[in-house]
C-alpha cells in the first residue's frame, strides 16, 4: 500500500470513533476511497486521542493538519465520553424535582433486576441521592388534566436546598408529565430563571413517554452526564476550529444517525451507544452494495460481541437500552451484546467443567499473549496456539504476541487439568467460544421471529473474521460476508450515516373511527419539531424525509407492535398492518380484537452527501499465497499446511480456497477446509460454503 | 464411557440454549400475558429417567419439582411411551403437580429409535374452571374448589390430537380462547424443544449423548457437593410462621431441621404444623422447589440448577403438614405462600451453619386485589403492586426497598403509577420509602413504602394480609427485623377502617392507605458505616433517634458531616449493652 493509503483528492470526510482502548480514524477522498487510521485511545483525555488519529493521517497524506482541516466536508464523531461518565461515576451533582409523593420512583426502580438469581448484587448507585430529590405540590391527571395546581414556591424552596448543596445540573420529572408538560414547564421556568446552574433536563421535552420510573431514569442519567459531556464537546469543538475545521462537528447518537453538536448538548443521553451505533451505517451501505437486505452483523473486538440484525434493508430501533445496569429510554439501534471476544477467558470451574467466558481480560492486563501482565488464557492465545495469529506486532503495533505465554496460559490453566494435548484444549476453547456466538446470533433472530439461515453472516470488528465461517457453517447461513476494512466497522459506518432525529408523542386512544383526527393532529405537532430540528441542522423542509410509525397493542396487553405506516392510514389499514405483524412476531392474531394506539412516532432524516461509490472490476484469479505454516484445521483436527495470503495483495476477484488464513491490516481471516474466499466487486471477502455430499 | 471435557461443556451449554429457545417460543405464542409479561412459567428438559438435565429458563419457584411430573408420566405411560405422543398433568398428588393452574406439557424425545428423554414446559393457566375466575379461590378448603385436577393424561397419541380430551378441558375454563392458544404454544414450544434435542442425540449417537446427559448431572452433583461441603457439619434448626390460615388468626409454622454431614444437606420438616382449611398448604413438588430456590439463592447463583444439582440434598416432609399436605387439600396459594414461610425458615438455618452468606428475611406482602366495574361497565381486576415490600440485606448489599416475592427472587416487578391510572380507574396519591421501618443492621433491609390509593368506584377487595401487624422480615446476624406492615381503608366520609388480613369486603370508593413492610438487616447496626448512617438520616430513611439509639452515630450541628469521636464513644456505649439491646421494633412514625 502506498503511503497515502489510496486517498487522492478533498474534499476529505472524515469519521473518528473514540472507543475505549482504541480511537479509529476513518478518511474519505472525493472519490469515495477510504483508509482507517488506529491509535490507542487516551482514557483521561478522549479528544487528544481524535488529534493523534488526524496527525497520523495527515502524516500520512503528507498534509498539514490546517490544510487537511480546512478541506474537510463532514466532520463525525463517536464518543464513549457519555458511556464512560456513568460508568465511572464522574458525572455531575444532580438534583431531581419530583411530584410530592413520588419521589422514589429514581431509587426504587420497580424492583427491576436482570438476574433475578443473583439477588446478592446491589442495584448500581442511584444517580441522585433521595436528599436531593424533593417534592413539588400539584398534580396532573392521567387524562393530562390539572387536578392540582403546581406550587411554584416549593420549586424555589428546592432551588435553594440545591444551591445549598452545590447541585450543578437540575432533572424534573413529574407525573403524568406526557400528558401534559405545564407543571414541569413552569418548575423548569424557575430553575432557570434563578441563575442556579446552567444545564436543567426536562423529562417531557426529551423523553416524553408514559412511564415514571423509566422516564425519571432517563432524565437523571441525561442530567448527570451533563456538565462533563458538555464540557468535552465544547473543547473539542474549540480545538478542531482553532486547528483549522470549518466544516460544523456532527455527532453520533445512539439510533446511528447524526445531529450537530448544539443540537445534542441538551439531550446527551442520546449519546450512550454512540460509536457501536455507527454500525447500522456500516450494515446500511454492504446491505446496498450487495442488494441484500437481510444480513446479521457480528462485531467482535477484544471484550465483547455486538450483533445486530437487519431485516428487509431496516435494522430494529428500540427504546429501551441498559447502560451499566441504569435503564434509559432513547432511541438506540438494536444492538445484542454477549461477553466473547478475543480478550475472553477460558478455564476449568471447580468441578472440573470448561467454560470460555463471559469474563474478559479486557484491554490491561489483556490477553497473555500480550504480555502485559495477564495469565489467563484467552480465545486470542488460544488462536496463537492454534496458529492462526501469528507472534509479532498486532492490532497496528500496538501490542506484540508472544507464542510461548500463550501456550503457558493454556497449559497451566486448561491442558495440564485436564489431561488435553495443547492444541485440543485451544481448539476447545475456540468451539465453546464459537458455541457461544452461534447461540447469540440465533437468539436476536428467534426471539425476534427470523429464522437465522435465511441470512447472510456479516463477521467483521478486529476478530469476527477468525470466527464468521465457522459460525455461519453452523448456523446454517448462505454465505459469510468479511469487509476488508472489519476492525474499523463502526468508524467506516460513520462514513453513511444521515442526520436523523427521533421524536415520540403519547396517544392511548382506542383504534377506531373517531382516531383519525388525534391521529393526525399528532403527527402533525411532531413533524413540525423534527422539521424545526432539521432546519436548526440546516435542512429545507423540502429536503427533509420524514418516517411515521405507531405503536399499537391488544388492549389489556402492555407492550407494544410497532409498524411504519403512511400517516393518512385508515384504521382498517392500520388495523391490517397491526396484525400482520403481531402475527410475524407471536404467531398468531386475535380477530376483531380491540386494538389501542400508544404512540405516535415520527423520524426526521436529512439526507447527507452519500461518499462515491466504488465498484470494482472482478478477475477470477487464484491468489498466491504469501507463506505457507502450519494452522489448525477444526474439521480434520490437526494441522495442515496452510496457505497465508496477504490481504493487501488481494485484488476484487482474487479467491482462496480453504484451508487458509487472509491477514489484513486490522483483521485476520480464517477460511476452513471446504470454504473459499473470494474479493468481490466491493473489495471485501465473501465466503461461501462447498456444496456436502 | 470417559467423556471429553470440551463436548461435556459444548452438550451443557447447547441444552440450556434449548431451554432457552423453548422459552421463547413460548413468549413470542402465548396467548395470555401471565407468560409473556410476568413469564409465570418455565422450560426444562428430563432424561429417559426422569431427571431434569436442564432448566435454564424459568422461575424460581418451579426450580427442580419437573422431575415429580415427569417420574409421573414414566410410572403411567413408561411401557407405552412413544414418539409423537404428549403428555398433560397438573394434579399434586396423582401426577407430581405443584399447584392445579401450572399444567405440564411433556414430549418424549426420540433418536435413533430410542427414547433419550422429555422436553417439558409448565406454565400457569389463566382459568382451570373452580370457584372462582382467574385460578386463585381464597374461599377454597378443598382442591374440588380450585379446578379441574389432571392426571397424567395422553393428550397426542401417535401424533393425533385427541379431540374429546381437548373439548374436555376447555369445557372446564371460564376463558377457553386463552387456555387453547396457551396449550397450542405449550406444544410448540416443546416441539422445537424436542426437535433440537433429537438433533443433538443423534449427532452425538443416542447413547453417547445419554453418557453427556449423565455428565452433565454428575457435574451439577460434583459443583452443589463442593458447596454444601464448605459448611460446617452440624444440626441448624429454625423455623418461619403465618399468624393466620386465611379464615382466622392463629399461628402456622414450618419448622426445619437442616443437617449437614460432610457433602450432604438433609432437611427435615418434621415439627411443622398441621395442613389448614385454607389455600396455603403446600404440594410435595412445591415444597421441593421452595427449599431448592432456597440453596440455590443462598449458595452462589451461577450453580447449575439442573437435578443433579439436589441429588445430595435429602427431604423429609411429613404427610398431613402443611408443607405436604393431605390429597384433597387446597393449595394454589402455596407457590407464594406457605412457599415464603419455606424458603425463610432454610434460610436461616443455613445462616446458623455459614453466618457470611446469611440472608435477612424478606417482608411479606400485603396487598390483595381490588375488582369493580369501569364507567364503560367493564370488570377490572387491579392487583395493589406499587405497594410491594422491602427485601432483607445480605452481605454487601442493602435490602431492595421494594422487591417483589420472593418465591420469584424479585422477578415478578412493580408497574408504574401512570401505567395503572391509564388502564384502571384509581388515582395514586403516595409511593415513597418509609421512615424508620428498615430492618436496622450493618447492611440494613429494604424500607418498604408507604401506598396510598384511591380507587374510584365501587369495588370488591379481596385481602391478603401476610405481612400485616407482625415483623415477617427477620434480621440475621444481630441485624433487626424490619417493620410490620399496616393497611387503612379511609373513606370517603372520613371515616378509617383497619383493612382485614383476609377474606372478601365490598365497599364504595375508598382510599388504602398503606405501609408495606421494611425486610430485615444483616450484622450489628453499630458496624454500618458512619456515612452510611447520616446518608440513611439525610434520605428520610431513618430519624435521629434511630441514628443516635440504633446506629449510635452522632452527626455535627449541620447535620451535614459525622462526629467521629462523639460517635466513637456513643457506640463503645451502647456497644456495652450487649448483642441486640440496641434493637427494637422499628414503627413507622407515618
Amino acid at each position: 500500500m502506498d503511503a497515502t493509503h489510496g486517498l487522492t483528492a478533498p474534499p476529505w470526510r472524515v469519521g473518528v470513533d473514540v472507543g475505549g482502548t482504541f480511537t479509529d480514524l476513518v478518511v474519505a477522498d472525493a472519490g469515495g476511497r477510504t483508509a482507517v487510521f488506529k491509535v490507542p485511545s487516551v482514557p483521561d483525555d478522549p479528544g487528544a486521542g481524535a488529534i493523534a488519529a488526524l496527525e497520523k493521517a495527515c502524516a500520512a497524506l503528507g498534509l498539514s493538519l490546517a490544510a487537511f482541516l480546512g478541506d474537510c466536508a463532514f466532520f463525525l464523531h463517536g464518543s464513549t465520553v457519555a458511556t464512560n461518565t456513568l460508568l465511572e461515576g464522574k458525572g455531575g451533582r444532580v438534583g431531581l424535582l419530583t411530584t410530592a409523593g413520588f419521589r422514589d420512583s429514581l431509587e426504587a426502580r420497580r424492583g427491576l433486576r436482570k438476574d433475578p438469581w443473583d439477588h446478592r448484587t446491589p442495584y448500581p448507585p442511584v444517580l441522585v441521592p433521595r436528599y436531593l430529590r424533593l417534592a413539588v405540590r400539584g398534580r396532573i391527571g392521567a387524562e393530562g388534566e390539572e387536578i392540582e395546581p403546581v406550587e411554584l414556591d416549593d420549586v424555589r424552596a428546592a432551588i435553594e436546598t440545591f444551591r445549598a448543596e452545590g447541585v450543578d445540573s437540575v432533572a424534573i420529572c413529574l407525573i403524568n408529565s406526557f400528558a401534559n408538560p405545564a407543571h414541569e414547564h413552569a418548575a423548569a421556568e424557575i430553575v432557570r430563571q434563578s441563575g442556579l446552574c446552567r444545564w436543567v433536563s426536562v423529562s417531557a421535552d426529551i423523553v416524553p413517554i408514559m412511564g415514571e420510573y423509566e422516564r425519571a431514569s432517563t432524565i437523571a442519567v441525561n442530567a448527570y452526564v451533563m456538565p462533563r459531556v458538555a464540557d468535552y464537546l465544547a473543547a473539542l469543538a474549540d480545538r478542531l476550529a482553532e486547528l483549522g475545521l470549518k466544516t460544523r462537528l456532527l455527532m453520533l447518537q445512539s439510533n446511528g444517525g447524526a445531529a450537530s453538536l448544539d443540537q445534542l448538548i441538551e439531550q446527551p443521553v442520546n449519546l450512550l451507544l454512540s460509536g457501536p451505533s455507527a454500525g447500522v451505517g456500516a450494515i446500511q451501505h454492504l446491505a446496498n452494495g450487495l442488494g441484500e437486505g437481510n444480513l446479521v452483523s457480528m462485531e467482535i473486538g477484544g471484550t465483547s460481541c455486538d450483533v445486530m440484525l437487519m431485516h428487509e434493508g431496516r435494522v430494529a430501533i428500540t427504546d429501551s437500552l441498559s447502560v451499566a445496569d441504569y435503564d434509559l429510554v432513547t432511541p438506540s439501534v438494536d444492538i445484542h451484546t454477549v461477553g466473547a471476544g478475543g480478550g475472553t477467558i477460558a478455564g476449568i470451574d471447580t468441578a472440573g467443567m470448561m467454560y470460555a467466558g463471559p469474563q474478559g481480560a479486557g484491554a490491561r492486563p489483556g490477553p497473555a499473549a500480550y504480555g502485559l501482565g495477564g495469565t489467563r488464557p484467552t480465545v486470542t492465545d488460544a488462536h496463537m496456539v492454534l496458529g492462526r495469529l501469528r507472534p509479532g506486532p498486532y492490532a497496528g503495533g500496538s501490542v506484540t504476541l508472544d507464542l510461548e505465554a500463550a501456550e503457558r496460559a493454556i497449559a497451566n490453566e486448561v491442558a495440564e487439568p485436564l489431561g488435553l494435548p495443547l492444541a485440543e484444549a485451544a481448539a476447545g476453547i475456540i468451539r465453546i467460544v464459537e458455541q457461544n456466538l452461534l447461540h447469540a446470533v440465533e437468539r436476536i433472530s428467534i426471539q425476534r421471529g427470523y429464522n437465522p439461515g435465511r441470512f447472510m453472516l456479516v463477521a467483521c470488528g478486529g476478530a469476527g473474521p477468525m470466527h464468521g465461517a465457522s459460525v455461519g457453517r453452523a448456523l446454517g447461513a448462505r454465505a459469510v460476508y468479511v469487509p476488508r476494512q472489519s476492525g474499523a466497522f463502526c468508524a467506516i459506518g460513520m462514513q453513511h450515516a444521515d442526520v436523523r432525529r427521533d421524536f415520540v408523542h403519547v396517544v392511548m386512544r382506542e383504534l377506531g373511527d373517531g382516531v383519525g383526527e388525534a391521529l393526525a393532529e399528532g403527527y402533525a405537532a411532531l413533524e413540525a419539531q423534527a422539521a424545526d430540528a432539521l432546519r436548526r441542522e440546516g435542512f429545507e423542509p423540502g429536503e427533509v424525509r420524514f418516517g411515521h410509525e405507531l405503536d399499537l397493542h391488544y388492549e389489556g396487553q402492555q407492550w407494544d407492535v410497532r409498524v411504519a405506516l403512511a400517516p393518512d392510514a385508515a384504521p382498517d389499514e392500520i388495523r391490517a398492518a397491526f396484525e400482520a405483524e403481531y402475527d410475524r412476531q407471536y404467531g398468531h392474531t386475535n380477530p376483531g380484537g380491540r386494538i389501542n394506539v400508544s404512540n405516535l412516532r415520527v423520524v426526521g432524516i436529512g439526507k447527507l452527501p452519500p461518499l462515491a461509490e466504488i465498484v470494482f472490476e472482478t478477475v477470477e484469479r487464484r491468489a498466491e499465497p504469501a507463506s505457507v505454516r502450519p494452522v489448525y484445521d477444526q474439521a480434520t483436527g490437526g494441522f495442515l499446511e496452510t496457505a497465508i495470503c496477504d490481504g493487501a495483495a488481494m485484488r476484487p476477484g482474487d479467491f482462496v480456497d480453504g484451508p487458509a488464513v487472509i491477514e489484513e491490516e486490522t483483521t485476520t481471516v480464517v477460511i476452513g477446509s471446504g470454504e473459499r474466499a473470494r474479493v468481490d466487486r466491493l473489495d471485501n471477502y465473501l465466503i461461501t460454503f462447498r456444496e456436502e455430499g | 464411557m470417559e467423556l471429553d471435557p470440551v463436548i461435556l461443556a459444548l452438550t451443557q451449554n447447547r441444552l440450556d440454549h434449548i431451554s432457552h429457545q423453548m422459552g421463547w417460543v413460548m413468549v413470542r405464542t402465548a396467548r395470555s400475558p401471565i407468560f409473556s409479561q410476568a413469564h409465570d412459567f418455565s422450560c426444562f428438559i428430563a432424561g429417559p429417567t426422569g431427571e431434569v438435565v436442564s432448566q435454564a429458563d424459568g422461575i424460581p419457584i418451579h426450580t427442580g419439582s419437573g422431575g415429580f411430573g415427569v417420574r409421573a408420566i414414566l410410572r403411567d405411560f413408561g411401557d407405552v411411551i412413544a414418539e409423537d405422543d404428549v403428555y398433560l398433568l397438573n394434579d399434586p398428588w396423582a401426577a407430581g403437580g405443584n399447584h392445579l393452574p401450572d399444567w405440564v406439557i411433556a414430549r418424549p424425545i426420540f433418536a435413533g429409535g430410542e427414547f433419550v428423554g422429555l422436553t417439558c414446559n409448565r406454565a400457569h393457566q389463566s382459568d382451570i374452571g373452580g370457584g372462582a375466575a382467574g385460578a386463585y379461590n381464597p374461599s377454597a378448603t378443598e382442591v374440588f374448589h380450585e379446578g379441574i385436577r389432571l392426571p397424567v393424561l395422553r393428550l397426542v397419541e401417535a401424533g393425533t390430537m385427541r379431540d374429546d380430551l381437548w373439548k374436555l378441558l376447555m369445557l372446564n375454563t371460564r376463558t377457553p380462547h386463552l387456555l387453547d392458544g396457551d396449550l397450542r404454544a405449550m406444544l410448540g414450544s416443546t416441539r422445537i424443544g424436542m426437535e433440537r434435542v433429537a438433533a443433538l442425540a443423534c449427532e452425538l449417537g443416542p447413547e453417547t449423548a445419554l453418557a453427556y446427559f449423565a455428565g452433565v448431572l454428575d457435574h451439577a452433583d460434583r459443583c452443589f457437593r463442593a458447596e454444601i461441603a464448605k459448611m460446617p457439619d452440624g444440626v441448624y434448626e429454625a423455623e418461619d410462621r403465618s399468624d393466620n390460615d386465611c379464615f382466622e388468626l392463629r399461628d402456622v409454622t414450618v419448622r426445619v431441621r437442616a443437617t449437614i454431614a460432610g457433602d450432604t444437606l438433609a432437611i427435615d420438616f418434621s415439627g411443622t404444623d398441621a395442613q389448614i382449611r385454607g389455600f396455603k398448604n403446600s404440594s410435595l413438588g412445591n415444597t421441593h422447589s421452595a427449599v431448592y430456590t432456597a440453596l440455590a439463592s443462598f449458595l452462589d447463583p451461577s450453580l447449575p440448577h439442573n437435578e443433579g444439582a439436589f441429588r445430595c440434598v435429602d427431604i423429609h416432609a411429613p404427610e398431613g403438614t402443611i408443607v405436604n399436605a393431605e390429597e384433597g387439600a387446597p393449595t394454589t396459594m402455596c407457590t407464594v405462600f406457605c412457599a415464603h414461610e419455606i424458603i425463610h425458615a432454610v434460610w436461616k438455618a443455613l445462616a446458623k451453619a455459614d453466618p457470611a452468606r446469611g440472608c435477612a428475611g424478606w417482608a411479606k406482602n400485603v396487598f390483595g386485589i381490588s375488582v369493580g366495574r369501569e364507567a364503560s361497565g367493564d370488570r377490572y381486576v387491579f392487583y395493589h403492586g406499587a405497594a410491594a415490600a422491602g427485601a432483607g440485606a445480605v452481605d454487601g448489599r442493602d435490602g431492595f426497598n421494594q422487591i417483589g416475592h420472593v418465591c420469584t427472587l424479585g422477578g415478578l416487578t412493580m408497574p408504574n403509577v401512570e401505567v395503572y391510572e391509564q388502564l384502571y380507574p384509581v388515582l395514586f396519591h403516595r409511593q415513597e420509602f418509609r421512615l424508620d421501618a428498615a430492618g436496622p443492621g450493618r447492611w440494613r433491609g429494604g424500607s418498604g413504602a408507604d401506598y396510598e390509593v384511591e380507587i374510584l368506584t365501587d369495588a370488591t377487595h379481596s385481602f391478603r394480609g401476610e405481612g400485616l401487624e407482625y415483623e415477617t422480615g427477620y434480621g440475621v446476624n444481630g441485624g433487626g427485623a424490619g417493620a410490620a406492615g399496616h393497611m387503612h381503608l379511609r373513606f370517603a366520609d372520613g371515616n378509617t377502617q383497619r383493612a382485614p388480613k383476609f377474606g372478601l369486603e365490598s365497599t364504595g370508593p375508598v382510599r388504602f392507605v398503606t405501609q408495606s413492610p421494611g425486610g430485615g438487616g444483616w450484622g450489628d447496626p453499630l458496624e454500618r458505616p458512619p456515612a452510611s448512617v447520616l446518608r440513611d438520616l439525610r434520605d428520610g430513611i431513618i430519624s435521629e433517634e434511630t441514628m443516635r439509639e440504633v446506629y449510635g452515630v452522632v452527626a455535627d450541628e449541620a447535620g451535614r458531616a459525622v462526629d467521629a469521636s462523639a460517635t466513637a464513644a456513643l457506640r463503645a456505649r451502647l456497644g456495652g449493652n450487649g448483642p441486640g439491646a440496641n434493637l427494637r421494633p422499628m414503627t413507622s412514625s407515618s
